[in-house]
This record gives C-alpha cells, sequence and structure tokens, in this order.
C-alpha cells in the first residue's frame, strides 16, 4: 500500500487488458470431399468472447484479410476454430488450434508487432471404426498479430509468478509458427518499384566503408543486411520486432547513450552522440537501423530495412508518416495525368529573342483588372501612372523616358530601366537576366484612375484582414461598396457581381505566360537522372547551372529507359520530384498539421545540416515548374503562398495551420482579457525537437504585460511570430531559389489561391461524388437554397469549381478517394453547409471543418452573387 | 520563459489555496512545464486511497491545454488503463487561456469523483458501473486498496 514514486514507473500488469490486431488473412484447407466448404474463422478468447470472420463461399483458399481488434491480457488464450458454414444444418469444424499469446509474447521479447502467425488447423478424428483418436491437420491460416507491446520486465515477472521456468526461446507449441513480417506486401511492392532511396543530404551510402563507425558493436555489423538484434535493441511499436530475439529482461540503451543520476538523485539520460541529454528514456532505434556518424562527425541513421539514411532519429510518429509518404508513391504519376490547367499549358517556344520580339501582350490589358492582388498598397502612388490601365499603348505612356522620377522611389537592386530605339521603355533586372515592359514597382498592382476624395462623413477602413471598407458616419452604416461614383461598382458582370470583382485568373495568366516566353533562352538543357537517386541527382544537377539556364527548355532523361521528352518525360520528373521532397525523412518540409495535407517548411529542418541549399534547390524547383507551366504533387499551405507573394499574414491565416492556437487568439479578442490573470507578456515560447525557443516580441517584452489596452499589438506580433517561427532562413533560402528562375515580380498578378492553381493544376471534380458526401446542418437534402447551390455548382466551371472547394477546403485538391475521404483538423470531415445567419450576409466558410456558411438567400440569383462574391474575394470578409 | 510566469503564479495560489483533493505537488525547478500531484477523492470507491497524476504544460501553454495522465491505476469508466483521461475542459474544442489549472485539478477531481459512464474510456468499466453497481464498487475498491497510494495522513 505505501508505495513510492517507483510505481509511477511500474510496469502494467498481467492482468491488464490491451488491444491487439488481429487480421485473418487466408487459410488453406485440404480436400476432403465432393463439395468445396464455405469457411470461416472464429476465435474465442479466454472462452468468452468470440469474434468471427465473414463466410467466403466454396474454396478451399479462403482469403479474409479481416481485422478485429481484440481485447487481450498477456496471459490470453486465443482458440481459433475453422469452420464450413451450412445454411440449413450445422456448421462443421474443419479444425481448431490453440495459441498461448504469453509463450508468443516472450518468443519476441514482449513486442506483437508485424507478426506471422501460420496455424495447423488439428481435428480429432474419431475415426468411427476405430477407438483411438488421432490428430490430423486439415488446414493452415495464416494470422497477423500486431500493436500489442509489454514490458519485457512483467514478462520476466511472469514466469517466476507463474513458477514456470520456461525461457523465452522455448518453442511455440506444435502447430504454430511465427515469424516477423519485416513488411507488409504493400510496402514491399512500393520497395520493389523505389529501391534505394536516399536522403538529400547524402549521408555516405551504405557500401562506403570509408565511414567512421563510433561504437565498435556497431561496426561488427556493417556488413550485414540488417543488424542483429544485439545493436538495434529496442522495441519500436510500428517496427516489426527481430526475429530471433533472445531473453533481455532489460532493455539497454542504444549505443552511445548513458544513464546518469542527477543531485537530487533523477534518472536522465546523456546521448553522446548528439551530445544532448532527455529525461526520457531513449526510444531505441528500431530493428534494423543503426546510427552513424559522416566524415564530418555528424550523426546521422541508416535504415537497413529500406537502404535509407536520414539525420533525425527516427520515431514512431515520423516512422508512420514515413509510410504514409510511401503509401502515396504508387498514387503519383497517376495523379500528374490528371491534372489540368487552361489555357493549355505548352512549353515554352524553344528560343525567343529576349529583348525583340514584342507582342503587346503585356500591355493594354490592364482594364480586365487584377482585382484581387495586393490592391492596397498601390492606391499612394497610383496618381502618377494615371491612365497606364488605359489601353495598349498603356505601358509605354506611364514609363515615358521623361518619366524618369515617376515617384515611385528607385528601382528594386539588381534592375534598370532601359529604353527600346523606337522609344518605348523596358526593364532588365539583371539578377535574374530577363526582361519585361511592366514596372517591376507597379507589377501585377490594381492600376486605378488617381483616388476620388470620398463623400463628406465617409471614411475608408480596412478589416483586420485588409479587406477595405466603408463606414458611413452619416447613417453609422458600413459597406463594401465603394461610395464614389467612379468606383468599380458600376457595370455588372456576367455573374451579377461588379465586373472589378470578376477574376480574371485567364488574363492573368496569359500576362505570366507572356512573360516566361519573352524571356525564354535558346535551345536546351539536359537533366539525366536515375529513378533511384532522383532527389540527389535533380539537386546537384540543378544548383551545379546558373538559375537562368534552368528557364531553357528542359530535356529529361531517366538513365537505362528510351524515350525521348516532348514534355510527357519532363511532366512525370516535376512530379515525382515534388513528390520526393516531401519525404517525411528529409525533414524539409511537413505537413500542416494532422489532417491538412498542404506542405510547410518543417522548423525542424536544421537537424539536416545542409538545408538552406536544399530549400534553395526546391525554390529552383518550384520556379521551374511554374516557368515550365508544370504541376507538382502536392501544394503548400495557403499562408506559403501568401509569403511568396510577400503578402500580410493574418490572425485568419493561422486557422488553417494550428486551430488550437488559433482558437486561444480569437478568445484575448474577443474577452476582456484584464480580469482573468493571463499572465502574458510580450514575449512567447515554443518547442522543437525538444527544445524550448523563447522569443520576445519586442525588445524587452519580457518586462511588458499584455493587457486589454495593448492587446491588438500582441495579436499583431503573434500572429507574425506564428508564421514565422523557427522557418525564416529557410524560406529566405527558398525564396532565393525561386526568384532566380522566375522573379518573385511576376507573381504579383496572382493571388495564393490562384497561385495553387497554377502550380498544381485542376481536377476534373465529380459533383455527383461531391453531392453524395455532403452533409447539411439546419437545411435538409431537400432545402431550396440546397438545391440552389448545387445548381450554382453545376453551372460553374472547373475553375470556379476549384475556387469553391478552396473557399471551403482550403485546398483545390480532392482526396485520392474522392470527397468520402475528405479530412477536417479532427479527423474525417465531410463537406458540410450550414444555415447560419441571414439573407443580407455573406457566405463563411470554416476551412478545418470543411463548412460552408449559407445564409438563407432569397432567391437563386441572390445565392449566385453572394456566393460569387465570397469566392472572388476570399479574404476572411466580415458581414455586411 | 512565457509559461514560466504563469505557472509559477499558478502553481504559487494552489498552493496557498491549499487544495483538500490535490495534495503534495511535486515540481522540478528546472521544468515547471510538468507537474505531479496527488488526486485524494472523497467519495467511494475511491476514497480509500490516492491517485498520482502528471500534469503536462505544452511550451506554448496557455494557447495549448495541458495534458493529464495518471500514473497510479485506477478502475474507473473515464481512465484507462495507460493512465489517459478524457477531460472536456482541456479538450482541443473547449479550451480557453483563461482556464486556469486549478479549475482544471477540480474538473478532473469531479469526474473521478463521479464518474461519467455516458463518455466512457473503458465501455466494459461503464457497462458494469451501470447494470451492477454493486459489482462495480466492490472491485473498484478491491482495486482501489490494491493499487493506490497512502492517502496524506492530516
Amino acid at each position: 500500500m505505501t508505495e513510492s514514486i517507483s510505481t509511477l514507473t511500474a510496469p502494467i500488469s498481467l492482468s491488464t487488458y490491451h488491444q491487439l490486431s488481429l487480421t485473418v488473412e487466408s487459410a488453406s484447407i485440404r480436400n476432403s470431399g465432393l463439395f468445396k466448404p464455405n469457411p470461416y474463422l472464429q476465435v474465442t478468447i479466454d472462452d468468452k468472447i468470440s469474434r468471427k470472420t465473414e463466410v467466403i463461399k466454396s474454396t478451399l483458399h479462403p482469403k479474409w484479410k479481416e481485422e478485429f481488434t481484440i481485447l487481450v491480457t498477456p496471459l490470453s488464450q486465443l482458440l481459433f476454430r475453422l469452420a464450413d458454414h451450412h445454411s440449413f444444418r450445422k456448421d462443421n469444424i474443419i479444425g481448431e488450434q490453440r495459441v498461448n499469446l504469453l509463450k508468443i509474447l516472450q518468443y519476441f521479447n514482449g513486442k506483437c508487432e508485424n507478426v506471422e502467425l501460420t496455424l495447423d488447423m488439428m481435428k480429432t478424428a474419431t475415426q468411427e471404426n476405430t477407438s483411438s483418436s488421432a490428430e490430423s491437420k486439415t488446414a493452415e491460416v495464416v494470422l497477423l498479430l500486431d500493436g500489442l507491446r509489454i514490458d519485457p520486465a512483467t514478462l520476466h515477472q511472469t514466469h517466476e509468478a507463474l513458477g514456470e521456468t520456461i525461457t523465452s526461446r522455448n518453442p511455440l507449441n506444435d502447430g504454430v509458427r511465427a515469424r516477423v513480417r519485416r513488411n507488409n506486401p504493400e510496402t514491399l511492392r512500393s520497395m520493389l518499384r523505389t529501391p534505394n532511396l536516399r536522403p538529400p543530404p547524402g549521408p555516405p551510402p551504405l557500401s562506403n566503408g570509408g565511414v567512421h563507425i563510433p561504437s565498435s558493436n556497431v561496426a561488427t555489423e556493417v556488413t550485414a543486411p540488417g543488424p542483429s538484434h544485439q545493436d538495434t535493441p529496442g522495441p519500436e511499436p510500428t517496427q516489426p520486432p527481430p526475429t530471433a530475439s533472445t531473453s533481455t529482461p532489460e532493455e539497454p540503451l542504444p549505443p552511445g547513450w548513458e544513464m546518469r543520476y542527477d543531485v537530487y538523485g533523477r534518472r536522465y539520460y546523456v546521448d553522446h552522440n548528439t551530445r544532448s541529454t532527455s529525461w526520457e528514456r531513449p526510444q531505441p532505434l528500431p530493428p534494423g537501423w543503426e546510427v552513424r556518424r559522416d566524415a564530418r562527425g555528424r550523426v546521422y541513421y541508416v535504415d537497413h530495412n529500406t537502404r535509407t539514411t536520414t539525420w533525425q532519429r527516427p520515431d514512431t510518429e515520423r516512422l508512420a508518416r514515413f509510410q504514409h509518404w510511401r503509401g502515396e508513391r504508387r498514387h503519383v504519376v497517376a495523379q500528374g495525368n490528371q491534372r489540368f490547367l487552361y489555357p493549355q499549358t505548352q512549353p515554352p517556344p524553344h528560343q525567343a529573342d529576349v529583348d525583340g520580339d514584342a507582342t503587346p501582350v503585356a500591355s493594354g490589358v490592364g482594364a480586365a483588372g487584377p482585382s484581387v492582388g495586393n490592391g492596397t498598397g498601390a492606391g499612394a502612388g497610383a496618381g502618377a501612372v494615371a491612365g497606364a490601365g488605359a489601353g495598349p499603348g498603356a505601358v509605354a505612356g506611364g514609363g515615358s523616358v521623361a518619366a524618369a522620377d515617376d515617384g515611385f522611389g528607385a528601382l528594386p537592386a539588381g534592375w534598370e530601366r532601359r529604353v527600346q530605339p523606337d522609344g518605348r521603355v523596358y526593364y532588365v533586372n539583371h539578377k535574374n537576366r530577363t526582361t519585361q515592359w511592366e514596372d517591376p514597382r507597379t507589377q501585377g498592382q490594381e492600376v486605378s484612375a488617381p483616388e476620388e476624395a470620398l463623400p463628406p462623413g465617409w471614411e475608408i477602413r480596412f478589416t483586420e484582414e485588409g479587406t477595405r471598407y466603408f463606414v458611413d458616419h452619416n447613417t453609422r452604416t458600413t459597406t463594401f461598396q465603394d461610395p464614389r461614383p467612379g468606383a468599380p461598382k458600376g457595370p455588372q458582370g456576367a455573374y451579377g457581381v461588379p465586373r472589378a470583382y470578376e477574376r480574371s485568373f485567364r488574363w492573368k495568366l496569359s500576362q505570366f505566360r507572356y512573360l516566361c516566353q519573352s524571356n525564354a533562352l535558346p535551345s536546351h538543357i539536359k537533366i539525366t537522372l536515375s529513378r533511384q537517386t532522383l532527389f540527389e541527382d535533380s539537386y546537384h544537377q540543378i544548383m551545379r547551372l546558373p538559375a537562368y539556364e534552368l528557364r531553357r527548355r528542359l530535356y529529361i532523361i531517366f538513365r537505362g529507359e528510351e524515350g525521348l521528352d516532348y514534355g510527357g518525360v519532363s511532366r512525370e520528373w516535376f512530379f515525382l520530384l515534388s513528390h520526393e521532397v516531401l519525404n517525411p525523412m528529409y525533414c524539409l518540409f511537413e505537413y500542416a498539421n494532422k489532417n491538412n495535407y498542404s506542405l510547410q517548411i518543417n522548423p525542424a529542418s536544421y537537424v539536416n545540416p545542409d538545408h538552406l541549399l536544399y530549400f534553395k534547390f526546391i525554390g529552383r524547383f518550384i520556379a521551374m515548374a511554374l516557368y515550365h507551366g508544370r504541376f507538382i504533387y502536392s501544394g503548400f499551405t495557403m499562408p506559403f503562398y501568401k509569403r511568396m507573394l510577400n503578402k500580410k499574414l493574418t490572425m485568419k491565416d493561422i486557422e488553417s495551420i494550428d486551430p488550437e492556437f488559433y482558437n486561444s487568439l480569437v478568445w484575448i479578442k474577443d474577452n476582456n482579457i484584464d480580469e482573468c490573470g493571463l499572465e502574458m507578456w510580450f514575449s512567447v515560447d515554443f518547442e522543437v525537437l525538444g527544445q524550448v525557443i523563447h522569443h520576445e516580441l519586442k525588445p524587452a517584452g519580457d518586462k511588458e504585460r499584455v493587457t486589454e489596452a495593448n492587446k491588438e499589438q500582441y495579436l499583431q506580433l503573434v500572429t507574425q511570430w506564428r508564421m514565422t517561427r523557427g522557418i525564416e532562413e529557410q524560406t529566405s533560402a527558398f525564396l532565393e531559389g525561386f526568384n532566380e528562375v522566375v522573379p518573385l515580380e511576376w507573381l504579383k498578378y496572382f493571388d495564393e489561391r490562384e497561385l495553387e492553381l497554377m502550380l498544381c493544376g485542376m481536377q476534373e471534380v465529380d459533383v455527383e461524388d461531391w453531392q453524395r458526401n455532403t452533409i447539411y446542418r439546419h437545411y435538409t437534402r431537400s432545402s431550396k437554397q440546397v438545391a440552389w447551390f448545387w445548381q450554382f455548382v453545376r453551372q460553374m466551371d472547373n475553375e470556379k469549381r476549384a475556387r469553391l472547394l478552396q473557399f471551403v477546403t482550403g485546398t483545390c485538391r480532392v482526396p485520392v478517394g474522392g470527397f468520402a475521404e475528405l479530412m477536417g483538423s479532427n479527423g474525417p470531415q465531410r463537406f458540410c453547409i450550414e444555415k447560419v445567419g441571414k439573407d443580407t450576409w455573406l457566405p463563411r466558410s470554416h476551412t478545418c471543418f470543411n463548412r460552408l456558411d449559407l445564409p438563407p438567400y432569397k432567391s437563386y440569383e441572390q445565392l449566385c452573387e453572394k456566393l460569387n462574391y465570397a469566392i472572388e474575394e476570399t479574404e476572411g470578409f466580415g458581414q455586411e | 520563459m512565457a509559461a514560466t510566469r504563469r505557472l509559477q503564479k499558478e502553481l504559487n495560489d494552489i498552493r496557498q489555496s491549499g487544495l483538500k483533493s490535490f495534495r503534495d505537488i511535486q515540481v522540478d525547478e528546472s521544468n515547471i512545464l510538468t507537474w505531479q500531484g496527488l488526486i485524494v477523492p472523497d467519495n467511494p470507491p475511491y476514497n480509500k486511497g490516492a491517485f498520482r497524476i502528471e500534469i503536462n504544460f505544452p511550451a506554448e501553454y496557455p494557447f495549448k491545454p495541458p495534458k493529464i495522465s495518471f500514473k497510479t491505476k485506477i478502475y474507473h469508466p473515464n481512465i484507462d488503463e495507460k493512465g489517459q483521461v478524457c477531460l472536456p475542459i482541456i479538450s482541443a474544442e473547449n479550451w480557453k487561456p483563461a482556464t486556469k489549472t486549478d479549475q482544471v485539478i477540480q474538473a478532473l477531481v469531479a469526474l473521478v469523483n463521479d464518474p461519467e459512464p455516458e463518455h466512457p474510456l473503458r465501455a466494459e468499466l461503464a457497462e458494469e458501473f451501470l447494470k451492477d453497481r454493486k459489482k462495480f464498487m466492490k472491485n473498484a475498491e478491491e482495486f482501489t486498496k490494491k493499487h493506490s497510494e497512502k492517502r496524506p495522513s492530516d
């Protein structure tokens, strides 16, 4: 009863229940009669609970692949009974076998993970004519046990407790054979297809004999394809345990680790490999893994199972992600062929005269007006280029030779303004070796007529998200509609909204394509790669070339594969490589959160010593995808695109990547915080790889308390910090690489959603599937607003549908399995339409929950107008 | 450290208020993000012992909620074999940065005292609790006697 602290770590006793995953895979039954049986398998746990598989009709080789989760204790007895189902008489037992779980656990040193059991199903045939009862084998059943791990110390106690003398070398009982499955068949298949993948920094390959190996017992192992159990001692939930484990009651520490006690007598662990300490006992490396050191003394990890290496110590979560990532591989190419974007992307022309060859596409289109762009900053200086948006002559006029001092200040570094013999002005970007007609300082910005004064009593304000709105102090109302007569509320576009709000993605795209084409270089570059070392080969060849060369036509060759690259091969390369950079073992990118499959930079990427070079490489590569009009497999988070566009990140942006954090911010914003003792100061912490990193939000922030009065500033600073913490250097490296190939100015036409569309392409959206997998709250399937909504969706084109999806789910991509597999921040989350608010409100969305708040509009036309407005103006907007 | 100051204050407040149902609070000097303490329930069958819990605060506290786990085994429908407990007040949906640890502890004590079989983590115990209260009480009491820690004497 007087248990001390030591009970905290006391092993779980033998009587407690654990979950065990049991997969009944297949059986093979001896033929014994005219008719084939209708077999099913029944398992009974400790004579209490039993579970049954499906009956499979008329076969001697049933395959079930049924997984059961059963509750067992280490002492459980499992009785398997294979039976033949008869619909009109009693089922006939084909054979049975009893399994003693403890023996298996002891045999595998407490780890029942990925254990394949083959059972001889026996039948005691009390022959009618003889009195002797002979047991005969009638069938064989294959099962897979997984997910059970018991502290070996507990098991050790057991035999003492039970007074048994069995050793863990004890054979299993007759008729039960067990082995650890190294890989499940699926991963095995994908391994066969892509053997030998290595991480980017390429710590010395396995065959390299010159590696310095710190620990001597590792050294004895290096030649083995998979190291034996001694140096990979640990239990690791997702990995199969070593097959022939000896009885080791205490799992030894991994090589290079040591246990120590501090002055308080508390136990801690020293990792001499990385010179770090930890309170927690290290999870030993999974079987088949090994720690090594490269020539520069840096620690890395070798996975002999997959013949890969990584900088980051493998743990359960990382391995699970790796499995997930590898599982995607087989979809990658298929996905690539389904993406599209109009106008049909063509490879840029083989050559174009950079300076001459001026088709006036670039100019004069300003009238169409990129309304969604970052229009706010433009206003002030826009007057100087009055009329620039008017017509074909615009660019020449606006940037006339005389207007050297045009009020925009100096050109960005590396830029030069030049004049053609015919007097037309153009701009040279020496950094990237590109030229363009448009002034980089105003590029992509909404060029509007000089701002007219507001009517008396009116004021312009901006929402926290940066959307402009107007306050009428006369009537104390607010509106998004510009009250000035010249404002773009005038002509109604095709969707019944002001034309200025209609995006013209096609127009922007043609602008961008024009820039690409006019800066293309003649001839081509050859990139020769091997599929096995895709990442490294690509890295070396792309980084070896001067960046501008990457604008030449690409000619990709996969070593050993015939075939000329007329586009198909490079399309495949972009898709494969873009998937490859996500390999979680490279630690460069990570999924935004559990259920947001968009990518963001991993703040822990610095474990990879060369990570900044890799980010620069990836920046170049992503720019190449845009430049050459190719798609990548998986997109980035919206905040990342905004960063590429140099747009201000808002609190709302946090919602999609860290909903928990966002909720807390909203709470602080919405509540008076003075009375609730938050004890918050202008400083924050976060954790990377077990290290807490402290940050002052402003000078001496540690000393300034957050109050109701200054919380606005605090929220702003925290937002800024949350979106950049731990990833600034990496982002800069990425953008630097990007900018060398495609000047970031060229992106200014687009907003973040358009950027995603350009980069990932669109997929045909299956509206039937979408509608089938949509749920409703406070509406029903037959509500008229719901009917209108689907009518609206059906009449849209693919781009619009993609945009609507982005609006509600945060991405234009549909999961591989269709809408049924849509994920939210708390697991599977179907597309949901909820009745919220009044018909004067705009629709809103909650991307973490895939939910559209659709007010009960009074007519189809009204619904179309509001939805269009919402999709076009997406930024988190308020209500009217 | 941002979380430290808040936690230091909360810890002092809790220690001063002298919660009867949460005792023997232990916090490492070096790591205030981890607390341990004894839950001392009032209601049978758990009033025969005390239960050690660990509270882990994330570095981003109070933007993110703490996590609680039982270190002493307990026969309870809402606490599983691994010591995990499902406490609404610290769930992602309900968490507020103003929630204080003493409120969390009080919610936990209330849950220990009065199990909520409608939201069980261990369905078999919840069923026993609902269908055969007598048997549940007997099992839980035996379990408590066997596994729980000694109640503080004062």
